[in-house]
């Protein structure tokens, strides 16, 4: 009966790993607190050695890569939409180009937001906490925290658009009258996008990176 | 009947047994086999020990206490060259009893009434076994052949030695086993000859020399005993030890103490020197350990404990270490980096002041602005030394994963995970199949435009 229920290879995969990522985690943790080792898990230590470089070019390749995820999924789920109404209803084609145009929008959001974090990225010297100071690390914090914002809100907003935009191929397909009122449903969608933006704008606009 | 056969089928199996063990055992002593059998009584002799090798007076002793009783005929076959290794490599030992060389003389043994085999016995000569049966009978070997034997009239009554010369392996026409096969029938037939005669008789199968000799190594060269092969472990010195009032307080161990007062100067090793600790002292939450070296430094290092809230213990701190020479003294903090729990020492492999610093000099004098300190393999203790002279577990400065590791790890799994998601997306593509209809027509594609 299990064998039924686990037909799916990737399943077996999938749950293989995750228990054997949370059993290591388990046992270690375990032996830890066994051996009054506690005190090496430190969190702080973590935050304070790693480099604020890393947090920030993370966030840099979160933003535009999530981003792109967003449009680019959002445009293969119209397009195909258009693309199959578009056979027996030639008509739609070029009106639901725009809901191609509102996922392509998040891409945009994305690589300028990529840009405009990268240029707050500057050298300092310090190798110690005391000397990269606190300013660095705030730096490199917010960058990471604005590239996971925006990369994460246009994420959902291209699905999103993209869901919607096949929705109103398929009725514009059916009957013309649909289209516009199904257009202010995606433009409600798209502004999500850029709320992720403007949001990511404030966490980046005290950043001040250098020495 | 079958008793006395299964016997001797023993001593036969015996026989070959112990001529295949002592194919392995090799000697320098040159030794011939030798095979006694008789239609009447031989005197039990206890199969020797393997690897024994019988002497010329053991086996006169038992020829002597077997020919004593009366007159006996002795059929001697004598060849030239006989080892026991013929009869392991001829005798059909491994399973292939059929092509065994030695077939009359198996049989002879099975069914004579008693045989004795000696697989080694000493050979000091090729005529020593016609010697020596000449003078247990009292006379002198007849040399006959098996045409001249059927023609001659033995007198029973009177000891009689017939010596039976058989060839070796020396000649280039014929291959060893059929010279030894045919030394074979010569037996069977003289054997059958003597039993067609009635006459009782006494069998000697053995060669007048050896047909090979191993020679043995000498063992005596290698030394018999064993040596360790570890290497002899030096001999670690003691730690610094501080007694406050009941036992040690502060302990300190390390391989260098090396202070240098500038930058191109050479460092100076103070851990090769003794040092006293007047100025030391140690309280529940302060230890200040003060080293007095003869050279004139006085190195001190300052620790407190205190208990911090948020992790609900205590910890100590190295907060400073203060070097002073000619009047002028450098502070170095450790505050920020050798930290540990109060219950537990503190080891690095690397405190210094260069390179990877854990202590920073945050003194003001200028004179002492370029002085350096680095101590190699450093270990302290200055609270909680409930163990006599043992440094409590030693909180190594070192994790399990350093700063780089952690980051490595988190760039690298990141990027698996967004790899794994696409993947599963993609693998989970099927193709379109709505609209198969495997009874109708398939799809053709025609050629032509």
């Amino acid at each position: 009966m299990l064998l039924e229920c686990m037909m799916n290879g990737h399943a077996i995969l999938y749950t293989g790993v995750t228990l054997a990522f949370w059993s290591t985690i388990l046992i270690v943790g375990i032996c830890y607190t066994i051996f009054d080792l506690g005190f090496r898990f430190d969190v702080a230590w973590f935050l304070t050695e790693t480099s604020p470089f890393m947090w920030a070019c993370l966030g840099i390749g979160l933003a535009i890569s999530l981003s792109v995820v967003g449009a680019a999924w959002g445009i293969y789920i119209t397009g195909s939409s258009i693309i199959g109404g578009g056979v027996k209803a030639p008509r739609i084609k070029t009106k639901n180009l725009v809901s191609i145009i509102f996922c392509e929008a998040v891409a945009i959001y994305g690589i300028i937001m990529a840009i405009v974090i990268s240029n707050m990225a500057e050298r300092f010297t310090g190798t110690t906490p005391e000397t990269i100071g606190a300013k660095n690390y705030q730096a490199g914090y917010s960058m990471f925290g604005a590239g996971l914002t925006v990369g994460f809100s246009n994420l959902f907003c291209g699905i999103c658009v993209g869901i919607v935009g096949s929705g109103a191929a398929l009725a514009d397909a059916q009957n013309a009258s649909l289209f516009v009122k199904i257009l202010i449903v995606e433009i409600f969608g798209s502004a999500i996008g850029l709320f992720g933006v403007i949001v990511a704008i404030l966490q980046t606009s005290k950043v001040k990176m250098g020495d | 009947m079958a008793e006395p056969r299964s016997s001797s089928r023993r001593m036969l199996m015996a026989f070959f047994a112990f001529f295949f063990a002592f194919f392995y055992t090799g000697s320098s002593t040159a030794q011939v086999p030798v095979v006694l059998w008789s239609s009447e009584g031989l005197p039990a002799l206890a199969p020797p020990a393997a690897g024994h090798i019988v002497s010329t007076d053991q086996l006169t002793a038992y020829l002597t206490s077997a020919f004593g009783s009366g007159p006996r005929t002795v059929l001697l076959f004598l060849q030239d060259k006989l080892s026991k290794d013929d009869f392991t490599v001829f005798g059909g030992v491994f399973g292939n009893k059929q092509d065994s060389a030695f077939q009359n003389l198996e049989a002879a043994l099975q069914s004579s009434s008693s045989s004795v085999t000696l697989p080694a016995f000493e050979w000091s000569g090729s005529s020593a076994i016609p010697a020596l049966l000449q003078e247990e009978l009292g006379v002198s070997p007849l040399l006959v052949d098996p045409d001249t034997l059927s023609h001659l009239s033995i007198n029973s009554s009177a000891s009689n030695l017939l010596l039976f010369n058989l060839p070796y392996c020396t000649s280039v026409h014929k291959s060893c086993k059929e010279v030894l096969h045919d030394n074979d029938e010569v037996i069977g037939k003289v054997l059958t000859i003597m039993k067609a005669k009635k006459i009782p008789y006494t069998a000697v199968y053995t060669g007048s020399q050896p047909s090979r000799v191993i020679s043995e190594t000498s063992m005596s060269n290698q030394p018999a005993g064993r040596s360790l092969l570890q290497a002899v472990v030096p001999d670690v010195k003691a730690p610094i030890m501080f007694n406050g009032t009941g036992g040690p307080c502060i302990m300190l161990w390390a391989q260098n103490l090396s202070i240098s007062l500038s930058s191109t100067a050479a460092w100076i090793d103070l851990a090769a020197e003794t040092p006293t600790m007047t100025g030391s002292m140690c309280n529940s939450t302060n230890s200040l350990l003060v080293l007095n070296y003869a050279s004139g430094y006085v190195l001190s290092f300052n620790m407190i404990q205190r208990f911090y809230s948020v992790s609900a213990r205590n910890w100590f701190t190295l907060e400073s270490v203060q070097l002073q020479s000619n009047g002028v003294t450098a502070s170095f903090s450790g505050r920020r980096a050798i930290y540990a729990p109060a219950e537990y020492s503190y080891h690095c492999q690397t405190v210094s002041s260069i390179g990877d610093a854990l202590l920073v000099q945050n003194s003001t004098n200028v004179n002492a602005s370029q002085w350096r300190l680095n101590f190699v393999d450093f270990q302290i203790q200055g609270f909680s030394l409930a163990n006599g002279t043992n440094f409590s577990y030693a909180s190594d400065c070192a994790g399990f994963f350093t700063a780089g590791i952690w980051m490595g790890l988190l760039t690298s799994l990141l990027m698996l995970l967004i790899f794994v998601y696409g993947l599963h997306m993609i693998m989970q593509l099927n193709t379109m199949d709505r609209f198969d209809d495997p009874k109708g027509p398939s799809i053709s594609v025609p050629q032509s435009e």
